[in-house]
Formats: C-alpha cells, structure tokens, sequence
C-alpha cells in the first residue's frame, strides 16, 4: 500500500520567496495525497492558489515550508533530470512553434532519456509513435503544431508528456479554452490514461461536472481550508457551497453535481401536464423564476405541499401584493396544458396560448414589472 | 517516405553548400580591380607562379575579407537562432537586444586605457588582437547577463526589447563620452576600429577570428538539445529535466563569443543575426537545433557573402558599408517578419 502513494504533502505552505520582499505565503498547511492509478482533480476559484500548488508539485518553485514527497523522497532532492522520468508537466498556455512537426514535438518528451545532443533511437521513436496514438492523433505526426486546432495541440502536449514515460503527471488546466466536445476527449483520454497504464493524474479544472463524474479524488481549495477526499464525501459534506464564497446565488446541486445559479423566485404555479411535455415545462417555468408547487393532482396531491408553501395555489384566487422584501408581488399561477395548447390561470385572468414558446413569451409579459 | 525525406533534407543542405563555394568565390572576383575566373584561379592554387600582383591581391585582401565575411555570417546568425529560442522571441538578436553595444564599450574601454596605460597600443598585433576580443566577449557577456535579468523580471517581451535598445543607446551614449576625455592617439585608434568592415580584417586578426567563432560555434553545437527544449518555454525545459544553469551558461558563452568577436573585428553589423535564422527555418522547415545550427551558419555565410558583393557596388569605384547594406536589405524583412508573426507565433 505504501509505495503506491505516489505524492504526499504534510502541512506544506505554498508561496512566492524574493530575496528583497518578505515571501507571500499562498496557501499553509496543506496535506494532500495522489495515488497511483488515481485521477485527482484540483479544485477552486480563480486566484486561490491552484497554479501556486501546481507549479509547486512540479518542482517550478520550492514549498516555503513543511514536505513534498515524491515516490517517499523529497522533491528538493530529486536531481532534474530524474525528476523529469517521475512526473511530467502540461500547462495552461498553448505553445505555438513553428516549423515544428506532432511528431518533433512529442519526441522533445524524450528529453531526459536521450544523450547530449538529443538523438532519438529507434526504441525512442516506438515510445513517440505510441504516445501519438494514445492520444488519437494518429496521422497528424507530420502536421505543424501551430497549424492545428486547440484541441488537438492541447492532446499533442499530453502525448509529449506521455513519451516522457512518468508515473506521474500534473497538468494545469488542460481543458481550459476547449468547447465541450474537446473538453471530453480529453478527460476521456486521461482517464485511459490512469485505467490502462496505472498512471497519476493531477489535474486543475474549474469543471465541477467532469471533475466529480471522473476523478477518484478531488482537492478542494477554498478559503479557509483545502479539503481532500473522494467526490461523493467532498459533494456530500457541502464542502461546495463554501467554494465561491462572495456568491451567495450560487448553490451546489449535489443530484447534479454542479452549480445551479440561484434565481430570484416571482411566484408559484401550479402545473397541469401530461408526462411528455411536464419536463420542458417545468424547466421553462423555474427558469422564469416561478417554484412548481403542484404538478398534475395524481402524481403529487396536495396533501405533500409542504406548510410553508402558500397555502391557496387554486384558479381564482387573487394576485397578491404580500410580498415583501424586494417589492415584487407573489404571482400565483396555474398552467395547463390543452389539447392544443395551454392555458393561463391567473386570479381573475385567463388565457390561451398556442405553443410553449409562447407560453414563455406571454409568461414573461405578464410578470414583467409594470413601468412607473 | 522516411528515406525520401532524408534524401531532401541531405539535398537541401548540399545546395546551401553550392551556393556557398558560389559566393565565396563571387565575392574574391568583384573589387575595385574586378578579377575574372580564368586569372584568379591559378593564383589561388598556384601562387608561386602566378602573376604576383594578382597573387598579393587576393591573399593579401580578397581571400581574408571573404574568410570574415563567412565567419561574420555564421557567428551572427547562429547568435541571433540562439537569441531567438532562449527569449522566445521572434526579433530579438544580437544588435537588438544590445549585445553588440556591450562588446563595443568592452572594446572602447580596453583600447582607450591601453592607450592611457602603454602610451600608445599596439592593436593590430596577436596580443592586441586578442585583448580587444577578449574585451569585446566580456562587454556582450555582461550585457547578455543584464538583458537576462531584466527579461526575467519583466516578462514581457516587447519591454525587454525596448530596453536592449535603450541600453544599447546609453552604452553608445557613454562610447562616446570615453571618446571625448581619451588621447589623441588612442582615440585615433579607436576610431579605425569602429570604421571596421568586413576587409579591414588583418591576416594576423584572422588567426584570432576563425578560433575564436570556433570556440563559439562549438558552444552552440553543444546546446542544441537544450534549445529544443526551450522552444516550448522555461517551465517545459525545466519539466523536461533542464539543467537551467548549464543550459545559460552554455548559450550566453556562446553568444557572447560569437557576437563579441565578429563586432570587435568588424564593427556593428546589423540584422543579419535576426533575418537568417528565420530565412533558415523557412528554408528547412523545421524548428529543431540540430538541424537549424548547420543550416543558420551556412545560410548565414551566404547571406554575408551577397551582403558583401552588393555592398562592392558592381560596377562603380566605392564600397558602402557592410552595415549599411545589411540595414537595408534586412529591415524589409524584419517587417515582415513582424507581421507573420501577428498571424502565428514565428518560432
């Protein structure tokens, strides 16, 4: 058990050190683990000190204090290129070089196993073909990297880390600038990549979904703390709600696994549909800021409403004025779906709608604030 | 494929090597008594026999200032190549960034007190010749070294950029305050050594040029795997397992060597060390050093070598000056470089 912790930290503070200002101490105390076959996801807000943390993994600047063990060794006393066969590095800038080929580029990976001028054996240009095709970037050996999309060079950086052949890899926010399609392909390809070779990933991300759908272990900086352990116990503890501190309107959905933006609500209603249209609607409703608080009467009676909900949700009702806090009058509303069509229900008003679109649109109109 | 490839890349450098020769042997023909093939050529190989006048003028002239200028050609480009990846920095070479202004106040500096302390300098012996470049690699090293700490500070490369030439305008600044306070006869000196082209290269200068850009180009040779590995960035290099420290040390000697000797003997030659590596990775398409360091000294010596059969003025009785013709040629293209360079990161 014990040598497959590949990474330990113990009470490590994090931080800038000049010779002329007094060091700037990012983070303190922190005691983090990575073990091997393991995908750890880094976690945080902008500024809190991940890039810190991971160009400190990476042996880019030492820790101000306490350990950073590698494979049971302290860092310091890796010499560089030894370290260079432990743990490789992928970072958040893309690099754009031209006149140089896929190819080229990953066999620069073999840096720290090649003689003084950097010659590449046979057996160098099998481990460089192989990482190209790990990567899915088979027929692209010859292309330029700065001739190809993003993406692509995002993954021609992580086959460049794979030909260096290390048990450990820190990448800095490999999905940064990528659209979904891509930001999936490789996550794909690194969670291949600890599955099928026993590999441990660290990477920095700021997507919650990916991060506690994929990895085995989630580092969470946050303000006060910095927190480690599996997703679910991480998710479950409500660690996330103190993520963003300064943003109360953010909640964490654990049943989603990401963050809802918390919506001012203007009313409720009570929705009447069949059970193909009742997801759409009940999305488009809460989207406009209304709370469903009666779907159709025989799948959710009255009788589970809770207490606190308004107690009169039927037609006829009036528009009331009771609310308070913030001026906006507490629409209560009732939709429901037609033969063609839907209806609007609201106290001493009604009307018909054609489509959900519409539904929308008249929705909007009638809960807009009258102009003054 | 791969043996196709390997054909076109051993082609590519033998037709450097042609135009080369081609030039080498141009530039000994054009001159103020322009030579034909037909009478240098027994000179050359036979001078004993040769007409002697012929003879004196090509072994005595043409011969050295051919010899400087590919030496030149190469030291300064393969310093701009170095320049280039170690500041990811399209532009940047060794006039820009004010290597070139280190190794002339080096310069200044030795002949103005050798001329206060010896009563007079003996310059143009060996002994001479490898004091002043000597001070020459001391001023570009230092120079090299402050460029380097401010680039690290700032970050930014335009900034860096800015500031080589600010230095460089002070170091000049300064050139000519030491000039202002020094000897007549020192001064005098001096001055013939900033005049300095391409054919005021004595046969004595030359046994100290051609080992001296030797040294320098072994030194650059020596670090093409830590150039290659710094085309991706410092932290890459360092992620790669990069000894940084040798890594400087290697390159900055290089440089400093290469530019320092070709400007203590030839004076500032401008441009050529920004355009030809970029001539040379268009040329070979590639990025990788050790291809681009045989293929930046060649294409640089060729370029030298036009740079000095323009600068002849076919044709007419005077020579312009080498630094003249390598402004004007290399500037258009320094623009366009900029330009590609909006487009995609030109190294």
């Amino acid at each position: 058990m014990a040598e497959e912790v590949y990474m330990v930290c113990q009470g490590m503070s994090i931080g800038y050190q000049d010779r002329t200002t007094p060091s700037v101490v990012v983070k303190n105390s922190l005691t983090l683990r990575a073990l091997k076959g393991e995908m750890v996801a880094l976690l945080g807000g902008n500024g809190i000190g991940k890039s810190t943390l991971l160009r400190t993994l990476a042996g880019f600047q030492p820790p101000l204090s306490g350990e950073l063990l590698i494979h049971n060794k302290p860092l310091a006393k890796y010499r560089a290129e030894e370290l260079a066969r432990e743990m490789s590095f992928v970072s958040t800038e893309s690099v754009k070089v031209a006149h140089l080929t896929v190819r080229e580029m990953v066999g620069l990976g073999r840096y720290p196993y090649t003689d003084w001028f950097g010659k590449l054996t046979d057996k160098d240009q099998e481990i460089i073909a192989k990482a190209i095709r790990d990567v899915g970037l088979s027929g692209y050996e010859d292309r330029q990297v700065s001739r190809i999309s993003d993406g692509e060079r995002q993954r021609a950086m992580i086959a460049r880390a794979l030909a260096q052949n290390t048990r450990i890899m820190v990448l800095d926010e490999p999905t940064a600038f990528l659209d979904i399609s891509n930001k999936y392909e490789i996550v794909r390809i690194l969670h291949q990549l600890v599955n099928e070779l026993g590999k441990c990933i660290i990477f920095s991300t700021h997507d919650l979904h990916t991060a506690l759908s994929m990895a085995d272990r989630i580092w969470l900086m946050l303000e006060e703390e910095v927190v480690e352990g599996i997703p679910e116990v991480v998710a479950g503890k409500g660690y996330f709600d103190s993520l963003f501190p300064g943003n109360p309107q953010l909640k964490f959905d654990v049943d989603k696994g990401d963050f809802r933006f918390r919506k001012k609500l203007i009313g409720t209603v009570r929705l009447l549909a069949d059970t193909s249209m009742r997801k759409m609607a009940t999305r488009a409703l809460e989207r406009l800021g209304f709370e469903i608080v009666g779907l159709a009467p025989d799948d959710n009676p009255a009788t589970e409403m809770g207490s606190n909900k308004p107690a009169s949700i039927s037609v006829g009702s009036v528009l009331s004025h009771t609310t308070p806090a913030d001026g906006y009058p507490w629409v209560k509303m009732e939709v429901t779906q037609m033969a063609t069509g839907w209806k609007i229900t609201l106290p001493g008003f009604s009307t018909k709608v054609e489509s959900l679109e519409e539904l929308c649109r008249e929705v909007k109109r009638l809960t807009l604030q009258p102009e003054s | 494929m791969v043996l196709h490839d390997r054909f076109w890349r051993e082609a590519e450098f033998f037709l450097l090597l042609v135009m080369l020769c081609i030039f080498f042997l141009l530039d000994l023909l054009a001159g103020s008594v322009p030579l034909t093939l037909s009478q240098s050529l027994p000179a050359l190989f036979h001078p004993s026999t040769a007409d002697p006048q012929i003879a004196a003028i090509l072994y005595q002239f043409r011969v050295p200032k051919a010899i400087t200028a590919v030496m030149a050609g190469a030291a300064l480009s393969v310093a701009g190549l170095q320049m280039q990846t170690i500041f990811r920095n399209p532009v940047a070479g060794p006039d820009i960034l004010g290597i070139s202004s280190g190794s002339s106040l080096g310069v200044a500096l030795f002949v103005l007190s050798a001329g206060w302390i010896f009563k007079g300098t003996p310059l143009f012996t060996l002994a001479g010749s490898w004091g002043i470049v000597m001070a020459a690699w001391l001023g570009a090293g230092l120079m090299m070294t402050l460029v380097v700490l401010l680039a690290a500070r700032l970050r930014d490369l335009m900034t860096v950029l800015i500031l080589g030439i600010l230095i460089s305008s002070a170091i000049l600044a300064i050139v000519s305050v030491l000039q202002y306070f020094s000897s007549e006869s020192s001064l005098k000196s001096f001055i013939v050594w900033t005049m300095g082209s391409l054919g005021s290269t004595t046969q004595t200068q030359l046994w100290v040029l051609i080992p001296a850009v030797m040294i320098g180009l072994l030194l650059a040779f020596l670090s093409s795997k830590f150039l290659d590995a710094f085309l991706l960035g410092e932290n890459y290099a360092k992620s790669m397992g990069m000894n940084l420290r040798v890594a400087y040390l290697l390159t900055f000697a290089s440089t400093s060597i290469l530019a320092g000797s070709i400007t203590a003997f030839c004076g500032p030659i401008g441009f050529v060390g920004i355009i030809v590596p970029h001539l040379a990775r268009k040329y070979f398409h590639s990025s990788l050093h050790s291809r681009l360091i045989p293929g930046t000294m060649v294409l640089g010596a060729v370029v030298m070598l036009a740079g000095d059969l323009i600068s002849q003025l076919p044709g007419y009785d005077i020579t312009l000056p080498i630094n003249s013709v390598t402004s004007l040629l290399g500037i258009p293209i320094v623009i366009w470089i900029i330009f590609q360079n909006k487009k995609i990161g030109a190294i």
